[in-house]
C-alpha cells in the first residue's frame, strides 16, 4: 500500500453493512461507533434518538470554520444534499441515512459518507481552482490550520494555483528521513512529464510566505506545490485534490514507515551480532539434563 | 578504499590481540575490590598507553589497555547526515541492549560512536580469540549495514516520490 | 605423553594449583575462593576435601612436601596455614598477615619453616610460626615496593627473596628471620643481610617494560628469570655483573616461569603454549615448544549439534573456534610435577580454560631433537 486511501474506509464498510443487514431483513440494531482520521478528524456513527433505523453519521474537524469561509457548505450541499441534517453537538457536519428506506444506490452513498473529510478538504481547492481558472489574481490567500501548529496555503495566479503545506517534524531523525523524500519528490518529476513542481524548504518558509506568521524552525518543513492549468482543470481537479490534500499525511505515514523498517533491521542485526559474540562462549561440558519427573540424564554428543 | 580496509582490519586485529592479555588484579585504592582499571584509572603505571588506529579521519579504533581490562571505541563512517543518523540509532539500539552484550558499554568514550568494556571476567569466560573476531566483524558489518539502510531508505522514497507523482 | 585433565566437569579457570611430595594429590582454585583437594585415582581424580574458609577469590596456593602443609592467600587479605588431621581432614590456621589489601602470591620457603606472601599493600609479609603465641605472625618488607607484588619465589638458601611487583621492578630481598634461624652465610647477592635488605634490583628495561608477571630464582639461586607485560624473557646472573639479559619474543606476555635445569626455564602464559628457553650465561636461546598439537580435525557434527550451532551462533560449523594447542586460553600457572628445579622431568600446566596438563620434559625432549636442556 504505497499511497494512502481517501475515505474512511472503517465508516464505508460500518454504513454498507448496516445497508446489507437492512435489506437481508435483520433486525437492526443499536451503533455507537467513534472512527478517528488523519488531521485530528473525529467520525460519530450514531443512531438519532435510539431509533435503530436512523444512523447518523457526524465528522468533527478542528479547522471546519476556516473551511466553511471557502464554501464548505456548499461544496457539501452539492455533494450529500437531502442527506444532510442539522450538525450533531460537538461536530460539524452530520449526514443522515435511513433503514427503513434504502435508496438502489446505497453503495455510492455509503462510499461518499467515507468521502466526507476529503469533501470537507475540497471546498478550499475547488474556490482557488477557479479562481486560477477566471484568471483572478490577488485574492486573498487561505489559509486553513489544518493542524496544531501545522498550516496549508492556497494561493492562485493566472496561471497557477500554489499550495504550500507547513509541516512539523517531531523528531530530529525525522528532518533528516524527510529530507530525503523531498530530494527525490524535487527529482521525481522526471519520472513524470505531467507532475506538477515540487520545492521544499527547510527551517524558513519559502518566498511566497514572507512576512507572515508563518513559523520557522529547525524543526519545519515547507513544501510548495505548483498547480498548472492542466492539475486544475475541471476533469482533472478531483484527482488532484485527492492526492494533494493527502500529501502530508502520506509523508509522514512512509517516514514512519522507513523508521520501522530501519528499526526491524537492527533488530536482525543486533540478534545476528549477539549470535557471532556468542561464538566466543565456550560450549558448556555438562550435559546434565532433568527430565519433568525429576529424573537426571546425560546427553551423550 | 577497499584496498584500505584490510590492513585496517589486520592491524585492529594485531592490536587487540595483544592487548586482549588480562589478568585478574585486586584495586591497590580500595580493599577487597576489583574494577577495571582502565574505567578507574587509580593508577598510572597500570594504564598502558592507547592506541589509535585510523583508516582515514573518520574511520578510527580507539584502544585502551590496562592489567585487567581493555577499552576499545570504534568511530563509524558517517558521510552525510542520513548515515549520522542511522549509525546514531544503530549504535543506541545497541547499547541499550548492553547487558545481553556483555562487553558493550553503555556509552561511548567522547569522540567515538560505540565502546566495548573488556574484562579479565569475560577473558575468563569467553575464547580471547573470538571476542576478538567479534570486534572486527562489527567493524566490517555496521558499516555494510548502515549503506544498506541508507540505501533502503532512499530508494523507498524514490519509489514514494514517483507513485505519488505519477498519478497528477 | 601429555597428560590432560578438567576438574569437576567445569570450564571456569583455574587459579593456580600446587602439588603434593609424591604427586598424588592436587590442590587448585576453581577461581573463586574455594581451594580443592583431588587425589589422583588412575585416570580419575576424586575430590577428597574443600577448604572454604576465604571468603573470596584464592590468588595463591603452596604445598610444603616435607611438613606436608598448604599455604593458601586471597584477595580477601588472609592466608590460611592447613594441616591435616587424624582424620584426614584440613584444618586452617589464619596468618596475620597485617596487610589491607588483597594478597596476591604466596610460596614457602625451601626449609618450609616460614613463607612469604605477596600483596596489593605494596608488601611483602614473610610470616612464620611464633611457638610462644602458638599463631603464625607476619613481618613486612615495604621499601622500596611502590605497587602491587605479583610474584615471589625463595632462593635456596632460605632467607633470599625475589619479587617482582607491577612497578615495573625485580627486587632481590632478604627475608631473614633472626628469631627461628641462624646468621646466612654470604652469598653472590651480598654479605649482609637484616630482613628487608633490598640487596638487587632491577627494572624490567629501560623505557618501562610493563608489570612483572612471574620472577624465578635457579636451583642454585645465582640466576633469576622473570617474565613480564612486554613478552620478553629476562635472566640476571649474580656471578657475572648483575647483567639483565633480555630477548623479546614474538609471543603474548608470559605469566608463569620456572627453571627446569639450571640454564633452562619454561614459560607459559597468554599465547597458551608452554615454550622452553635456555641461558648459558650471555644469551637466551630459544628451545622449542613444548606443544606441537597440529591442527585438529573437526570432529563429526551432529544434526542437534548443527541446528543449537545454527541458532545460537549463526553459523554452520565451528571449526575455527578451537586453538590449535592444547590450553585453550593463557596458562596462568606452570609448576614442577617431576623432578625439581635443577632437573625437572615433568611440569603441569593449568589456565583459564579450566584444563591441567602434565608434560613430559623427557620424552618431548627426545621428539624435538633440537631441544637440548
Amino acid at each position: 500500500m504505497i499511497l494512502l486511501e481517501i475515505n474512511n474506509r472503517n465508516v464505508e464498510e460500518t454504513l454498507l453493512l448496516k445497508f446489507k443487514n437492512a435489506l437481508a431483513g435483520h433486525k437492526p440494531e443499536s451503533i455507537d461507533v467513534t472512527v478517528a482520521d488523519f488531521d485530528g478528524v473525529l467520525f460519530h456513527i450514531s443512531n438519532i434518538k435510539s431509533d435503530k433505523t436512523k444512523i447518523r453519521t457526524s465528522i468533527s474537524l478542528k479547522f471546519y470554520k476556516e473551511l466553511q469561509e471557502h464554501g464548505a457548505d456548499e461544496l457539501l450541499k452539492r455533494e450529500y444534499g437531502d442527506l444532510l441534517i442539522d450538525p450533531e453537538d460537538g461536530f460539524n457536519v452530520s449526514v443522515l441515512i435511513d433503514l427503513e428506506n434504502i435508496p438502489d444506490n446505497y453503495e455510492e452513498i455509503a462510499q461518499k459518507i467515507g468521502l466526507l473529510k476529503r469533501n470537507c478538504f475540497a471546498s478550499v481547492f475547488e474556490k482557488y481552482f477557479d479562481f486560477q481558472e477566471q484568471g483572478l489574481e490577488g485574492e486573498k490567500r487561505a489559509v486553513i490550520h489544518y493542524r496544531n501548529e501545522e498550516t496549508l496555503y492556497v494561493e492562485a495566479k493566472a496561471d497557477r494555483v500554489t499550495v504550500v503545506f507547513s509541516t512539523i517534524f517531531k523528531d530530529d531523525d525525522d528532518v533528516v528521513i524527510g529530507k530525503v523524500f523531498m530530494q527525490e519528490l524535487r527529482e521525481g518529476r522526471r519520472a513524470s512529464h505531467t507532475a506538477p513542481q515540487v520545492l521544499f524548504s527547510h527551517r524558513e518558509p519559502p518566498m511566497e510566505l514572507a512576512n507572515t506568521d508563518a513559523r520557522v524552525g529547525d524543526n519545519i518543513g515547507y513544501v510548495t506545490f505548483v498547480l498548472f492549468p492542466r492539475h486544475t482543470n475541471k476533469e482533472t481537479r478531483d484527482n488532484t485534490i485527492n492526492l494533494i490534500h493527502m500529501f502530508r499525511d502520506y509523508l509522514h505515514y512512509h517516514i514512519k514507515c522507513s523508521k520501522a523498517y530501519i528499526h526491524s533491521r537492527m533488530r536482525a542485526k543486533t540478534s545476528d551480532f549477539l549470535k557471532v559474540l556468542n561464538r566466543a562462549r565456550p560450549e558448556q561440558k555438562s550435559t546434565e539434563k532433568k527430565t519433568i519427573t525429576g529424573k537426571t540424564f546425560h546427553r551423550k554428543e | 578504499m577497499a584496498a584500505t580496509l584490510k590492513p585496517y582490519l589486520t592491524a585492529v586485529r594485531h592490536t587487540l590481540t595483544a592487548a586482549m592479555c588480562l589478568d585478574n588484579f585486586s584495586s591497590q585504592v580500595i580493599e577487597r575490590h576489583n574494577k577495571p582499571e582502565i574505567e578507574v584509572k587509580s593508577s598510572k603505571e597500570l594504564v598502558l598507553n592507547p592506541v589509535v588506529i585510523s583508516r582515514n579521519e573518520k574511520e578510527r579504533v580507539l584502544i585502551e589497555t590496562s592489567v585487567n581490562s581493555v577499552r576499545i571505541s570504534i568511530s563509524i563512517k558517517q558521510a552525510d547526515e542520513i548515515e549520522k543518523i542511522l549509525c546514531h540509532k544503530f549504535t543506541r539500539f545497541m547499547m541499550m541492549r548492553a547487558e545481553s552484550f556483555v562487553i558493550l558499554r553503555r556509552k561511548p568514550i567522547e569522540g567515538y560512536d560505540i565502546s566495548f568494556l573488556i574484562t579479565n571476567f569475560h577473558t575468563e569466560q569467553m575464547f580471547k580469540h573470538k571476542l576478538v573476531d567479534f570486534v572486527i566483524h562489527f567493524i566490517e558489518e555496521v558499516d555494510k549495514e548502515i549503506s544498506e539502510l541508507k540505501l533502503s531508505v532512499n530508494s523507498r522514497a524514490r519509489i514514494c516520490a514517483e507513485e505519488f507523482l505519477k498519478r497528477f | 605423553m601429555t597428560e590432560k585433565f578438567f576438574f569437576g566437569g567445569s570450564v571456569s579457570p583455574i587459579t593456580c594449583h600446587a602439588w603434593n611430595k609424591d604427586r598424588s594429590q592436587i590442590a587448585l582454585s576453581p577461581n573463586n575462593n574455594e581451594v580443592h583437594i583431588y587425589q589422583r585415582d588412575g585416570n580419575d581424580w576424586k575430590l577428597t576435601d574443600v577448604l572454604n574458609q576465604h571468603d573470596l577469590k584464592v590468588n595463591g596456593i603452596d604445598w610444603a612436601p616435607n611438613t606436608n602443609r598448604i599455604v593458601t592467600c586471597s584477595v580477601d587479605r588472609n592466608a590460611y596455614v592447613w594441616t591435616q588431621g587424624e582424620d584426614k581432614k584440613w584444618k586452617p590456621a589464619l596468618v596475620l598477615l597485617r596487610i589491607n589489601r588483597a594478597a596476591t602470591c604466596v610460596k614457602w620457603s625451601p626449609c618450609e619453616n616460614k613463607f612469604a606472601t605477596g600483596s596489593g599493600a605494596r608488601l611483602i609479609s614473610v610470616c612464620y610460626f611464633e611457638e610462644e603465641n602458638d599463631w603464625w605472625v607476619s613481618k613486612h618488607i615495604k621499601k622500596p615496593i611502590r605497587s602491587t607484588v605479583t610474584s615471589i619465589d625463595w632462593h635456596p638458601n632460605n632467607v633470599l627473596l625475589v619479587a617482582g611487583s607491577t612497578d615495573y621492578k625485580v627486587r632481590v630481598f632478604s627475608a631473614y628471620i633472626k628469631d627461628i634461624e641462624p646468621q646466612p652465610t654470604a652469598t653472590p647477592w651480598g654479605k649482609k643481610m637484616p630482613l628487608g635488605q633490598l640487596m638487587a634490583e632491577f627494572k624490567n628495561s629501560g623505557t618501562g617494560g610493563g608489570w612483572i608477571h612471574s620472577v624465578s630464582f635457579s636451583s642454585d639461586g645465582n640466576r633469576i628469570c622473570w617474565v613480564g607485560h612486554d613478552s620478553a624473557i629476562n635472566m640476571v646472573d649474580a656471578n657475572s655483573g648483575m647483567n639483565v639479559i633480555k630477548v623479546k619474543t614474538e609471543y603474548l606476555p608470559f605469566l608463569s616461569s620456572v627453571w627446569i635445569s639450571p640454564t633452562a626455564v619454561v614459560v607459559a602464559g597468554h599465547s597458551c603454549v608452554p615454550l622452553i628457553y635456555s641461558f648459558d650465561g650471555s644469551t637466551i636461546i630459544f628451545n622449542g615448544k613444548l606443544d606441537e598439537s597440529q591442527k585438529r580435525e573437526a570432529g563429526g557434527i551432529s544434526a542437534m549439534r548443527h541446528f543449537k550451532l545454527l541458532d545460537s551462533n549463526s553459523r554452520l560449523e565451528n571449526s575455527d573456534t578451537l586453538l590449535d594447542c592444547i590450553h585453550q586460553n593463557a596458562i596462568s600457572w606452570v609448576a614442577i610435577y617431576g623432578g625439581d628445579k635443577s632437573n625437572a622431568t615433568k611440569i603441569s600446566t593449568s589456565g583459564l580454560d579450566g584444563q591441567l596438563v602434565i608434560w613430559d620434559l623427557n620424552t618431548l625432549t627426545r621428539s624435538m631433537q633440537n631441544l637440548k636442556i
